[in-house]
Order: C-alpha cells, then sequence, then structure tokens
C-alpha cells in the first residue's frame, strides 16, 4: 500500500513488491510477530491459525486455477487428498523423511492435477467444473480400493522431526506450516507479476485472443493446473503431518466446495482475496461452534442440535449476500479501501 | 465509509454485550460433556435426535441439583460429517478443565480423534468401531460392537432359514455405505458369517448421500440373495428397501438393517416397503420404546407430544446414564477440584452391569471390555409399527475373529 506522493523512479522500484522502508518495517514486524506468535498465544489460536494457513495454501492453488487462468475446478479437495496420502505412503511404507515427502506429494498431486486438467483442453465453463467433479470421484474411489492407501481404514503417518526433534504438537508444527505457506505465498505473488501469470490472466479472460496472441493455450492450462495442484499436495501432505491420520472423509466434494465459495467472498484473481476468504469462512465457522452452546443456553427452547447448526446456515447465507452485494468478493473492499488511503486526505 | 464502520462496530459491541448478558455467569462447579455430531450431513437423522435425548437428560440432573451440586455442561457441535472440522472442534477444547466426556459420533472421527484422545489421557464414545475393542484404549463404544451384531444378525438369518424349511446355506448381500463405518461390520462379521456356514456375497458399496440403489440391489438378486443387510444411517437404509420393493425384491428377499436402520418416523413416510424389514439394535425401538415409561416421561416433560417421537431419544438418554454414574464415580474418586478427565476413565471402566431401564441392556465397560453393553434385540416392521420379535440376546464375538 502506497501513501499518496509516493512514485516509482526507477524499473527496480516499479517492480518492487516492498517499496518504501514503511513496507519493509511492517514486513519484518509482521514476520517477527508471526514467529513469535506460539510463545505467548494460546493453544486453541495456533491450532486455528495452523488450519486457516493450510486451507489458505489450497486456495492459493484455486486461485492460481480459477481466479487468473479462469478454469473452474472442484477437485481441490480430492488433490488435498492426494497430496496427503502420497505423503502418508512415502514416509511410512518407504521411510522416506517428511522433508523429502513434502515436496514430492506437491509433485505427485500436480501430475495428477495435469490428468485432472486435460479436460479443459477441450471442455470449459460449467462442463469443466463437472469434469473435475468426476476427477474428484475417481481420486476417491482409487484411494480407497487400493491396499497402499490403509483403504478404508486410512494411514497414520508420524510427526516430522530432525534429529531427534519431533513436530509433534501443534505449536511445533506452526513453525513449518507458517514457513511454507510464507514462501508459497511469496510464489504465487511473483507468479502473478511473471510471463506465466500474464498468459494466465489473458486465457481467463478471453482464450481465442490469448491463443491468437501466440500464447499456448495448452501449455499453461495444464500448467495453471499443475501448480494448483502441487499448492492442493502441500497442503494435504501437511494435515496429514499434523493431525497424523488420514482418510478419505477428510477429503469430500464439500470441502472442494468450501473452498470454492472461501474463493468467491476473498475474491477471484487476488491473493490478500484468498486471505481473506479463507478467515471470513474460518473465523464464521469458529463464531458459530464458539457462539451455539452459548445461544442454547440463552435460548432453551431452540436445543443444542439447531444452535450449533447455523454454520451450515451461516456459511449459505454469506455466500448467497455476497453473490448478491459483493461478487467480487472482500478483495475488492480492500482495492478500495487502498485507493481512499492513497487519496488522502481527498474524498475518495 | 467511516459511518459503515462505525455502524460495524456498534452492531458488534451490542451482539457481543447481547451474548454475554445472555449467557450469565458459568456455574460454580461444572464439569463438560463434549458432542462431536453430525446435525446437518448425512448421519444427523440419528445424532439429532439422540443429542435432544441426552440434552434433556442432563437437563433434568442438573434441575435436581447435579451430582453433589456438580452441574454438566453440553456442548453440541456440528461436525457435519466433516472429520476435519471434528478434530478442528475437539482441539477447540481440548485444554478445557474437567472435560470429562468426548462423544465422536461417526466411525472416521473417533478414528481421527483417538490419537489425541489417547495423548491428553481423555475418554471418548465412539458409535460401533470393532478396533476399539481389539486394542482397549480410552475409546468406548456405545453398545456391541458393528461386527458384533452383523455376527447376531447372521444367527437370526440361520435360525430364519431353518424355520422356513429350506435346506442349503442361505445367501446373503451386504450392501452399505463405502466409508469405515460401511465397511466396519465384515471385520469379524465376514469370518463369523462363514463358520457358521453362509454363504456370504461380494459387498457392495455406495457412497453416503447416493439416493438410488437399484445397480447394487440388481446385482445382489441376480447373484441369488435371499437376504440383503442394508446399512447405512437412516434414511439410507429406508431409501434402498423403497427401492428393493419398487423392483419387486422384498417379495422373495428378506431385508434387514443394522443399529441405524428405519425408525418410526422413516416408517411413517414409506410403510408399504418397508413392511417386514427386520432391524437389529442395541437400543429399545419402536413400541418398545414407545412403552417406555422412563422414556417418555422424559420426552413428554421436554418435548410434549409423542407425535414427533424419536426412539434414538432412548439411545441418547442412556449416554447420560453412563455418564452421570462416572461421573458420580470420579467425583467420588478425586474431588471436584482433583477431578480429571482419566477419573472418568477409570470410572467408565468401573460400570460394569449399570442398568439402563432396559433402553439398552446393561453395561458391559470393563478393564476388559470397551462393549456398552453386549445385548441385541431384533425387530421386525409390522403393519407400519416396529415390534419386538425377540428378547434381549447377547451377540455373539465376532471382533476375536478379525485380525486388526
Amino acid at each position: 500500500m502506497r501513501p499518496c506522493g509516493v512514485f516509482d523512479k526507477s524499473y527496480a522500484l516499479d517492480i518492487a513488491i516492498i517499496r518504501t522502508w514503511q513496507h519493509w518495517t511492517i514486513l519484518i514486524l509482521s514476520l517477527l510477530f508471526l514467529y513469535l506468535f506460539p510463545l505467548f498465544g494460546s493453544y486453541y489460536l495456533i491450532s486455528f491459525i495452523n488450519l486457516l494457513s493450510i486451507s489458505a495454501m489450497v486456495v492459493l492453488g484455486l486461485q492460481i486455477v480459477s481466479g487468473l487462468c479462469g478454469q473452474i475446478s472442484f477437485g481441490q479437495a480430492a488433490f488435498m487428498a492426494v497430496g496427503a496420502y502420497t505423503s502418508s505412503i512415502l514416509t511410512i511404507h518407504y521411510g522416506l523423511s517428511f522433508w523429502l515427502a513434502l515436496p514430492l506429494s506437491g509433485i505427485v498431486a500436480g501430475c495428477v492435477g495435469i490428468i485432472g486438467g486435460a479436460p479443459s483442453l477441450r471442455i470449459k465453463g460449467m462442463y469443466l467444473a463437472m469434469a473435475t467433479i468426476a476427477i474428484h470421484f475417481v481420486v476417491i474411489w482409487l484411494i480407497l480400493h487400493t491396499e497402499i492407501t490403509g483403504s478404508f481404514k486410512g494411514l497414520y503417518p508420524q510427526p516430522p522431526s530432525i534429529g531427534g526433534f519431533e513436530f509433534d504438537t501443534d505449536e511445533r508444527m506452526y513453525y513449518i506450516i507458517m514457513s511454507v505457506l510464507i514462501i508459497m505465498t511469496y510464489a504465487a505473488r511473483n507468479l502473478m507479476r511473471s510471463k506465466v501469470g500474464r498468459a494466465f490472466v489473458a486465457i481467463r479472460d478471453n482464450d481465442l485472443a490469448a491463443e491468437v496472441m501466440g500464447v499456448n493455450l495448452y501449455y499453461y492450462k495444464l500448467l495453471a493446473f499443475f501448480i494448483s495442484c502441487f499448492y492442493a499436495g502441500v497442503a494435504g501432505s501437511l494435515w496429514a503431518h499434523l493431525i497424523t491420520v488420514v482418510n478419505v472423509e477428510q477429503f469430500t466434494l464439500l470441502h472442494a466446495l468450501e473452498y470454492v465459495g472461501m474463493l468467491i467472498i476473498g475474491g477471484m484473481g487476488s491473493i490478500p482475496g484468498v486471505f481473506f476468504g479463507v478467515l471470513f469462512i474460518r473465523v464464521l465457522n469458529e463464531l458459530v461452534m464458539f457462539a451455539s452452546p452459548a445461544l442454547a443456553k440463552a435460548l432453551p427452547w431452540l436445543g443444542s442440535s439447531p444452535a450449533a447448526s447455523l454454520g451450515l446456515l451461516a456459511f449459505g447465507l454469506a455466500m448467497a449476500l455476497f453473490l448478491i452485494f459483493e461478487p467480487r468478493g472482500l478483495a475488492h473492499r480492500w482495492e478500495i479501501f487502498k485507493a481512499s488511503y492513497r487519496l488522502y486526505p481527498f474524498a475518495h | 465509509m467511516g459511518k459503515q464502520v462505525r455502524m460495524f462496530l456498534k452492531a458488534a459491541l451490542m451482539i457481543s454485550l447481547g451474548v454475554v448478558c445472555l449467557t450469565g455467569v458459568a456455574s460454580a462447579k461444572e464439569v463438560m460433556y463434549l458432542s462431536l455430531a453430525d446435525y446437518t450431513g448425512p448421519i444427523a437423522g440419528l445424532n439429532v435426535p439422540g443429542d435432544m435425548g441426552l440434552e434433556d437428560f442432563i437437563k433434568d440432573v442438573n434441575a435436581k441439583g447435579g451430582v453433589d451440586g456438580v452441574t454438566i455442561k453440553f456442548i453440541g457441535i456440528d461436525t457435519r460429517y466433516d472429520v476435519a472440522r471434528a478434530v478442528s472442534a475437539y482441539k477447540r477444547y481440548r485444554r478445557t478443565p474437567r472435560l470429562l466426556m468426548v462423544n465422536s459420533i461417526s466411525t472416521g472421527i473417533g478414528k481421527a480423534v483417538a490419537p489425541l484422545i489417547e495423548k491428553d489421557k481423555r475418554l471418548q464414545m465412539v458409535p460401533g468401531d470393532g478396533e476399539f475393542q481389539a486394542h482397549l484404549g480410552r475409546s468406548f463404544i456405545w453398545g456391541p460392537a458393528y461386527q458384533d451384531a452383523f455376527a447376531a444378525m447372521m444367527d437370526w438369518v440361520m435360525a430364519d432359514w431353518k424355520k422356513k424349511g429350506k435346506s442349503g446355506a442361505p445367501v446373503v448381500g451386504y450392501l452399505s455405505w463405502d466409508n469405515p463405518y460401511g465397511r466396519e461390520p465384515l471385520r469379524g462379521g465376514k469370518e463369523y458369517a462363514e463358520k457358521i456356514g453362509i454363504k456370504l456375497l461380494p459387498p457392495e458399496f455406495f457412497p453416503p448421500g447416493t439416493l438410488k440403489h437399484d445397480v447394487y440391489l440388481t446385482r445382489l438378486a441376480n447373484a441369488g440373495a435371499n437376504y440383503i443387510l442394508a446399512g447405512g444411517v437412516d434414511p439410507t437404509p429406508t431409501n434402498i428397501i423403497r427401492d428393493g420393493y419398487n423392483l419387486g425384491l422384498t417379495k422373495t428377499i428378506q431385508f434387514m438393517t443394522d443399529y441405524w436402520g428405519p425408525t418410526a418416523l422413516g416408517i411413517g413416510v414409506h410403510a408399504e416397503a418397508l413392511e417386514g424389514t427386520v432391524i437389529i439394535s442395541f437400543f429399545q425401538r419402536g413400541e418398545d420404546a414407545r412403552n417406555n415409561p422412563v422414556v417418555t416421561d422424559l420426552w413428554k416433560r421436554y418435548r410434549g407430544s409423542m407425535d414427533k417421537f424419536n426412539e434414538v431419544y432412548g439411545m441418547g438418554m442412556s449416554w447420560g446414564m453412563t455418564y452421570l454414574a462416572g461421573l458420580k464415580i470420579a467425583l467420588k474418586a478425586a474431588g471436584y477440584e482433583k477431578l480429571e478427565a482419566d477419573d472418568m476413565y477409570k470410572a467408565y471402566q468401573k460400570l460394569t452391569g449399570l442398568n439402563k431401564y432396559d433402553i439398552q441392556g446393561p453395561c458391559a465397560y470393563s478393564p476388559t471390555s470397551r462393549l456398552g453393553s453386549k445385548l441385541v434385540k431384533i425387530y421386525r416392521v409390522k403393519a407400519g409399527k416396529i415390534v419386538p420379535i425377540t428378547g434381549w440376546r447377547e451377540a455373539p464375538n465376532a471382533v476375536a475373529l478379525h485380525t486388526f
């Protein structure tokens, strides 16, 4: 966010993400805060941030394929499952270190994603959405009917470790998850500004025009799927080693829908939008979880079960309201805020 | 924009104050009961009435002053049958003092939460996963394990087959959800069926939420099934049997369901299709439950008319009875100030023989058993009512037949 009067005086400044010393200060202080947070943050908040961060990775991937490249995907939960199972299999059955299994999970999920994205070469829009739903069910079916995945029993991966030091608590896993999230966010942010990112946007805006301009549609569409699934795969691996149990019930179509919901609420095509969307939905869920016992106590005639089930209602309502009143998502609000900040003291 | 922000802050403040005022100050002496239940997903038909029964039971206990002045706080979380959400919810509460019980209502959730429960030295209740009986730990099953009930059903099939004067081995088909719950009965149940000479067809599995089952049923019928055991939580079994009825299979094949088969409410919708269906249960169903004064008295006091009565309500009450009995022992052993979940875990192992007013058989929890009871009862749908066709009978130990 640049205050009024800051201009780009060189090419280096023009392409920089961090432009002013104030930005650097905020960044360094934020990173310090994030890494010191487990020292003073409550266990609940830390475990919640872990969940937020993993969801953010998945939605970052979805942002690349759907928000940037315009390819609708409902397969993100299945690709996350691929990552979770790959990591679990590699560490349990092949004795591989988590640190190697983590990137490999992303690569394997990415490769599966290329297969999943193949229909995008021929179809788009709602048809592609249906094809990715089909991929979801194929992946889940394969997991359930393969011996190495533990079938319906699932797998029990161990927490990561370095030289005898185990990352066996949420507080310890926080450091790994946060570091991976920062790297992946930085990568996604840079990708948007690269030749590849511009090709994605060109395909999203008008694929025929993009092709005429020389953008190789097949290559870039598949690349978008690969990157998107890589993100989901890495997130899956972290999830598996965080909760130390993996089974197919953790990766349902409802999860995939929820990720798409986060993207819509956050705002398509925006990296901050990913965080807004994830934060909004997850906090909404937590608020309902937190408020429902109080609500049930305050309104005894309502009972616990209806009070607790308000979460689904809240999610549906939020989705509907955003689609009606702010289809460009929270990121758009953020852009308006930034614009008004830049113009201050003049009215936006 | 400034106006909007101010309005938002005002609204947030008012809501927060409202919640604080409405909830009031927490009771001085309180213990917690956390229910990780699906209130809006595929097993809501079981979870909602179950937790209604439990909640009313707890209200009743608290209204009478609790246990030595200690009241019970019930916290219900809607997991939406989502393991990730359930684990997150457990983590939300895992460091809550005196959280003495977690009821993980789903086989998948029970499996995912179990390692955390062991680590935290708490205890949880799970529906019917026999693995927790095979590997004794801090997970307690509501009744007999799924595979034990499956074995009891096979015993009934054999008896029925002989009663009908048929020769040879009966052929049994099984179809259920393609998830840990759906497959659990066969882990030991399959071995038992083979042991007693039943020919078990290759099982059919389908995703939860499937609405039509014609393909699976036709395949089982073509393979020569004489009996079909339909799994899934209602309305799934009702829908399966409805499809069987529409295919004309109910005339030649005896349909059966496990614990979560049709309730009186489901039968109200598809009475004709469900006529003759056999249901195995570890808790009282249909007319039995409607005639149990302990259950109906509580229902009438808190829910009013019996028109919408659901027998799963009684099962919820029996969870409450177990918790109450355990709490009494734990409080006596540790006192309120030093009370921890581990005390409750020890107390639960002393509940052998606890009487639950015939809602289910006597409690079988002990240092060597995690079974809520060993008894099952078999019911049949007759003239739109669920009536018992056997008394309480001990379910065979099928868990022991499987290598977990």
